[in-house]
């Protein structure tokens, strides 16, 4: 029987496949690997490709996520440098760096992500503890500062996981962390809520008042001032006419060539105005032109 | 060789190019799964033996037909884009379950929040309040968005959690709920997006919407200091139309006063000076005969103001020469008219 080269293609290809399978390993971008030679970890991969290895029982591979993982501690209570009850959680954002260290710690629990969480939240626990007891209340609610104290608190908890990450080389980093829930004791919202309760009042009970106050002292105000505008336009008045009799003063010396007159006239003006409206005069025979009806111009006539 | 041996080697050649063609096909089949089409609101990234091809925007596949190496050499892994993704925070609201929610029902209020359930936030006045957001973003590096977190919207909602948290931790309860609700959103989503920027998501915020509502068990306590607010507001705008009234009225007086001096001085003088000139004419004619002129002006006065004067009553004086008695009854009533005596 004739060889067919295709055969002998399919039986070559056949072949590789089966040889990269059994000594080949690739480690995706998400993940990061270890190869433990004989059950030590001899060779620690962080760069996502293809790699060789020798085929089992001799080299083993183990592969973690390495993505951030978010986790959320348990609450726990604290108390304050000024002796408040605190209750606190925090979020994590940590990751496999050294799956060299991971893998010894972690390997043999069915969830190593679980297992290395749960480490994770008695030492957040621990170091929330400390951190809070450094700070008085004040330093986590507050306007008077612009959120650093806020921050630094985050900070110190971040630092104190950090060294203790450190100290015990368990191959994790943590990428951030923030506080998550910040709470009292539920015996002590009640007394929150009473005291709320009565700056609710004081503060109802102000701007009520001031609103009557401010309103009052609107209205007086403007009638001050209504009654000043008045007084001073009744001054500027008085001084016009001041103004106007000292003008009119100017015109007496013509008047001082024959004061006689001067007083003719002027009775004569008085006496036309005072008669303009609706009046009554009642005369005797001595006025002039009445003198005629006591005869003294007829005789005159008759003469 | 045999007739038999013939038909075996007959049908073996036979059924070796049935294998090689099924070969051939599977061989074409293995290389056709490779095809795959991306959505106009996905980007497709194409890991080869699990790693990125490509950097940054170039690793990113737009919509339309590709072709990749099938599995174990190559993988696609198709990410949604241009949709943009929701997260709420429910950190500081109380517990609420979603039929509760559904219907708008609030839960009844106890008298005390027990921090297992119920979300709560503490203002900067250690007040308690609740809070809650939604932040809206699209992803902008799906590369770091995916690749990088295990679940990118859990870390998103944990930066919005401390967003609220930080934000209320520095702004005083009437703040929060009333006077400046617009600077506590502006806060929280400040605080927020810096977050997630520290944090490399690869994503940008597009909006962040936030709640806030006083305490349940506070609503009546909340509700009247906001009474007395509108109570307030209402007694000062009254106070200001009032002021506007009575300063209107008084500038418009005042200014009618100033008006009526200015025109009694200009008649004053203009009468006055009138008089002048008139005096200063007559002046001469009365130094001619000063009797007569008088007598002239007299009777012409008199005669003119007579034609005025409405009743006029003549006393004729009786034989013995003495003037005749007048009584007179005035009506009281009417004040106008002048009753006048004129004596020579």
């Amino acid at each position: 029987m004739k060889r067919n080269p295709l055969t002998l293609v399919i039986g070559l290809v056949l072949i590789l496949i089966f040889g990269l399978l059994l000594f080949t390993f690739q480690v995706r971008t998400t993940e990061v690997a270890v190869v433990t030679t004989f059950g030590k970890p001899t060779r620690p991969i962080t760069e996502p490709n293809l790699y060789f290895k020798w085929p089992w029982p001799i080299q083993k591979v183990w592969s973690f996520d390495r993505r951030v993982q978010n986790f959320e501690d348990r609450l726990t209570e604290g108390l304050t440098r000024d002796n408040f009850n605190l209750l606190t959680s925090v979020y994590v954002g940590w990751k496999v760096s050294d799956p060299t260290a991971f893998f010894p710690r972690f390997a043999d629990s069915a969830n190593p992500i679980a297992a290395a969480e749960t480490l994770l939240d008695q030492w957040l626990g621990n170091a929330k503890t400390a951190v809070v007891g450094k700070h008085p209340l004040a330093d986590f609610v507050s306007t008077s500062d612009d959120g650093a104290s806020f921050v630094a608190i985050e900070t110190e908890i971040l630092e104190a996981i950090r060294s203790q990450l450190h100290t015990n080389n368990l191959g994790l980093e943590i990428a951030f962390l923030g506080l998550k829930r910040l709470q009292l004791p539920e015996s002590v919202t009640q007394s929150v809520f009473e005291r709320m309760t009565s700056e609710r009042k004081v503060l109802a009970d102000r701007f009520q008042y001031e609103g009557e106050a401010e309103a009052q002292r609107i209205r007086s105000d403007a009638e001050r001032k209504a009654a000043e505008a008045l007084a001073d336009a009744e001054g500027q008045a008085t001084e016009i006419k001041g103004k106007g009799e000292a003008e009119a003063a100017k015109s007496l010396k013509v008047f001082q060539q024959s004061p006689e007159l001067a007083s003719f006239i002027f009775r004569l003006s008085a006496l036309e105005d005072s008669l303009k409206e609706r009046s009554v005069l009642i005369f005797d025979q001595h006025t002039p032109p009445f003198d005629l009806f006591r005869g003294v111009s007829t005789n005159l006539l008759k003469k | 060789m045999d007739a038999g041996s013939q038909a075996l080697a007959e049908a073996l050649r036979s059924s070796f190019v049935i294998v090689k063609v099924v070969m051939v096909l599977l061989v074409l089949l293995f290389l056709a799964s490779g095809f795959f089409t991306v959505g106009p609101q996905e980007r497709a990234i194409i890991l080869r033996f699990g790693k990125a091809q490509g950097e940054g925007e170039k690793a990113l596949l737009g919509p339309g037909l590709h072709w990749s190496f099938p599995y174990p050499i190559d993988e696609s892994i198709k990410v949604s884009i241009s949709g943009l993704q929701h997260v709420s925070s429910t950190v500081g609201w109380y517990a609420v379950t979603p039929e509760q929610m559904l219907a708008g029902i609030e839960p009844p209020a106890g008298t005390t929040l027990n921090p297992i359930v119920d979300g709560y936030v503490l203002t900067a006045d250690a007040n308690i309040i609740h809070t809650r957001a939604t932040l809206t973003y699209r992803i902008q590096d799906p590369i770091q968005y995916v690749f990088g977190f295990v679940t990118a919207s859990n870390a998103v909602q944990s930066a919005l959690d401390n967003g609220l948290l930080y934000a209320a931790s520095r702004f005083k309860v009437d703040d929060v709920l009333t006077r400046d609700i617009a600077g506590f959103q502006e806060a929280v989503r400040r605080r927020t997006t810096q977050l997630l920027e520290n944090q490399h998501l690869g994503l940008v915020v597009e909006q962040c919407v936030v709640q806030s509502v006083p305490p349940r068990q506070l609503k009546d306590a909340f509700a009247n200091v906001l009474k007395a607010e509108v109570m307030r507001s209402k007694l000062l705008n009254e106070a200001r139309t009032y002021e506007n009234q009575v300063t209107n009225k008084a500038s418009a007086d005042a200014e009618s006063l100033v008006n009526l001096a200015q025109s009694d001085r200009a008649r004053l003088v203009s009468d006055t000076s009138a008089q002048a000139e008139r005096f200063q004419e007559v002046l001469p004619q009365y130094r001619r005969h000063p009797a007569l002129f008088g007598e002239q002006r007299l009777t012409e006065t008199l005669g003119r103001v007579l034609t005025n004067v409405q009743d006029k009553i003549f006393l004729a004086e009786s034989a013995a020469g003495k003037p005749k008695e007048l009584r007179l009854l005035l009506n009281r009533e009417v004040p106008k008219p002048k009753t006048e005596e004129a004596q020579p």
